[in-house]
């Protein structure tokens, strides 16, 4: 059985799940408690768990990522949430050199089974430096499990098993989405950590995209006369490059949409895989749509600009054949 | 607090095996046996030694600063995994993975250090912050060196740390040197007046001095025990030697460097001390470096015979593979 639930309502599930679940897991952040989040996927749990488990922090990510690496050393699982994943920058060195350093150079001694909730991506008018999609800054930092989520359905079952996963992710909403609305079980479930998915089968060419991108993507598609297959990867660091690699022997043509900038940006590390490693599977050169390289402006107009549209992603699948 | 005959015997036996190993590792990296860079403890000794003996087993020590090597030797690394480690053996205790800025060893409660000096502290809070949560009483003890105290990431782990009242003693072992830069130049009296905003008990000390450390942070860690939070520790050391080996100090005034080791040697003050009241005998301090003489060389033979890691052991340990739910499919 399932039911259409948002997808901020799927997350405040997952937490609440995992919490209820697990006493050893942890949350904690800036306003997580009555103030509910930023976006309301804490709403209730303070509540519910009370201000051991929920817990309100003062205003410092350096503090909530450095904390998180030492309970979870110490062996509790917390869940840290920054705001906005752009604050990922202010807790720079916890980020980069600690967090998912401190397993490796340990030698596999220390493990660190904690989950950053960082809401990501443009769309609200937010700006410059509340805006951004980071997944590629920090899937260059070996050691970090980088999660996207695209649907409800992705948002609860890959948020409960980020929670549950003994390496330290990054788990990646995107903040316009969180008032969609999708399919959810009822039953408890959880969606596993570096398996791509393909969400709609095709014939012609293969687009991978996730969260906003996704959603336009599958836009553009159902427009084109062509027969789209799209793979959402759900997990960007480890990548799961076989499943897109199977799609592309399939199709012959490959783009990728993401909104991270495309200068370094993901999408030319995926294309490089299949290029590199399944080349003779292709028909022509693979696109890559990203984010204009410029920081995320605030006036609507030129937030969407700099954005890929569905008409800029209907253009690039085009652009292949 | 009344230190018996047979504790101060340890902490200069404990002081001892730090400077002999220190000493050794000096003659192996001058060798070319130890690969990279090595920071020695000289002048910190009674500080290492005074905070270790003032923690027990299952209290975490998070170290810090870049006087490291003493700290792990305290806390009970064995000297051949310690010695194996800096020279990026297998059997070194992270496998050749961390090197003498990283030994971690989570069995004796020992949290690998932060390489980018005072990003170790938050952390710190963290593992006290567990210890509360699965209900134990033990706390967390972090060590930090006078420039170190300068990063905000410190300054955000005393927040956090008051914030909830937390078990957790900040050891500041000011050598009052960070690298070039004077600690003296920095505007607080005593680095220990970093914990007066958060109101936390806070105790400037010498920390050449083994006792005066051992009973300052033993107070330190009752009232964490014993629930009445965190505290800061300024530990002053003099720093006996270069910042690293090969570090030819042109920034140090040679005379009043003289006079510091002559007057600020922890390890030589304390062995003075000890025979002058009768506590060890010429005899007994033979036979205990005779005794040190030999762990230490036994150490760098297990350095030297210890294999080199396997190169495909570099793509280890990066993940703790399956991921969640891989191959259950979805």
């Amino acid at each position: 059985m399932t039911r259409e639930i948002t997808y901020i309502e799927a997350i405040a599930e997952a937490l609440g799940e995992e919490l209820e679940r697990d006493d050893d897991v942890v949350l904690f952040g800036e306003d997580v408690e009555e103030f509910g989040g930023n976006f309301g996927e804490t709403a209730g749990l303070h509540e519910r768990f009370g201000s051991d488990r929920v817990r309100n922090t003062p205003l410092s990510e350096i503090g909530i990522a450095g904390m998180a690496l030492g309970a979870a050393v110490g062996g509790i699982r917390p869940v840290a949430e920054l705001q906005f994943a752009d604050f990922a920058a202010t807790a720079g060195d916890e980020v980069f050199n600690q967090i998912p350093k401190q397993p490796y150079v340990s030698g596999g001694r220390l493990s660190a089974p904690l989950t950053i909730f960082a809401p990501s991506g443009a769309g609200i008018g937010a700006g410059a430096q509340h805006s951004q999609s980071v997944h590629s800054w920090i899937g260059n930092v070996p050691g970090w499990v980088v999660v996207t989520a695209t649907t409800p359905y992705d948002a609860k079952g890959l948020l409960k098993s980020s929670i549950r996963d003994d390496n330290p992710v990054f788990f990646l909403p995107h903040k316009m989405l969180s008032e969609t609305k999708g399919e959810v079980p009822d039953e408890e479930y959880t969606l596993p950590l570096g398996e791509s998915a393909v969400e709609r089968e095709g014939e012609d060419v293969t687009v991978v995209a996730t969260q906003v991108m996704f959603h336009r993507a599958k836009e553009a598609a159902a427009d084109l006369d062509l027969d789209v297959e799209l793979v959402n990867p759900r997990t960007f660091a480890p990548l799961d490059t076989d499943t897109i690699a199977e799609s592309v022997e399939k199709t012959g043509h490959l783009v990728v949409v993401d909104e991270t900038v495309e200068r370094y940006g993901t999408q030319g590390y995926i294309a490089n895989e299949i290029v590199e490693n399944n080349f003779f599977s292709l028909d022509g050169p693979p696109k890559t749509i990203g984010v204009k390289d410029v920081p995320i402006p605030v006036s609507p107009v030129l937030e969407q600009e700099v954005l890929p549209s569905v008409e800029r992603i209907k253009a690039g699948i085009e652009s292949v054949f | 607090m009344a230190i018996d005959e047979e504790t101060s015997r340890g902490f200069l036996r404990e002081m001892l095996r730090i400077r002999a190993f220190e000493d050794e590792i000096k003659t192996r990296f001058q060798e070319g046996e130890i690969p990279g860079f090595v920071h020695l403890d000289y002048g910190h000794e009674g500080t290492h030694v005074g905070m270790s003996q003032a923690m027990r087993d299952d209290d975490w020590l998070a170290v810090g600063g870049a006087r490291l090597v003493g700290q792990y030797v305290a806390k009970g690394v064995p000297l051949g995994e310690v010695m194996a480690e800096l020279y990026g053996k297998r059997g070194g205790s992270n496998k050749g993975y961390g090197g003498q800025m990283h030994v971690s060893d989570v069995d004796r409660k020992l949290y690998g250090h932060a390489a980018t000096i005072g990003s170790g502290q938050n952390p710190a809070v963290g593992l006290a912050f567990a210890e509360e949560m699965k209900g134990t009483d033990n706390v967390a003890v972090t060590t930090i060196g006078d420039g170190g105290t300068s990063r905000g990431s410190f300054h955000t782990a005393l927040v956090f740390a008051s914030y909830w009242d937390l078990p957790v003693v900040f050891v500041i072992e000011n050598n009052q040197w960070a690298i070039s830069t004077p600690s003296s130049a920095l505007s607080p009296d005593n680095l220990s007046d970093y914990g007066i905003p958060h109101k936390m008990p806070n105790e400037s000390i010498d920390g050449s001095d083994v006792e005066r450390v051992y009973e300052t942070v033993s107070e330190a860690i009752e009232r964490a025990r014993n629930g009445e939070g965190p505290s800061v520790v300024e530990s002053r050391v003099a720093r006996l030697g270069p910042h690293f080996e090969g570090d030819k100090q042109t920034y140090r005034d040679e005379t009043e460097f003289e006079e510091e080791r002559a007057l600020k040697d922890p390890v030589e003050n304390y062995r003075e001390r000890l025979l002058a009241d009768g506590v060890v005998t010429e005899e007994e301090l033979d036979d205990m470096l005779e005794a040190i003489h030999e762990e230490v060389q036994e150490a760098v033979e297990f350095a030297r015979d210890s294999p080199d890691p396997d190169p495909e052991t570099a793509y280890e340990n990066v993940y703790r593979t399956p991921l969640y739910g891989q191959g259950e499919g979805s």
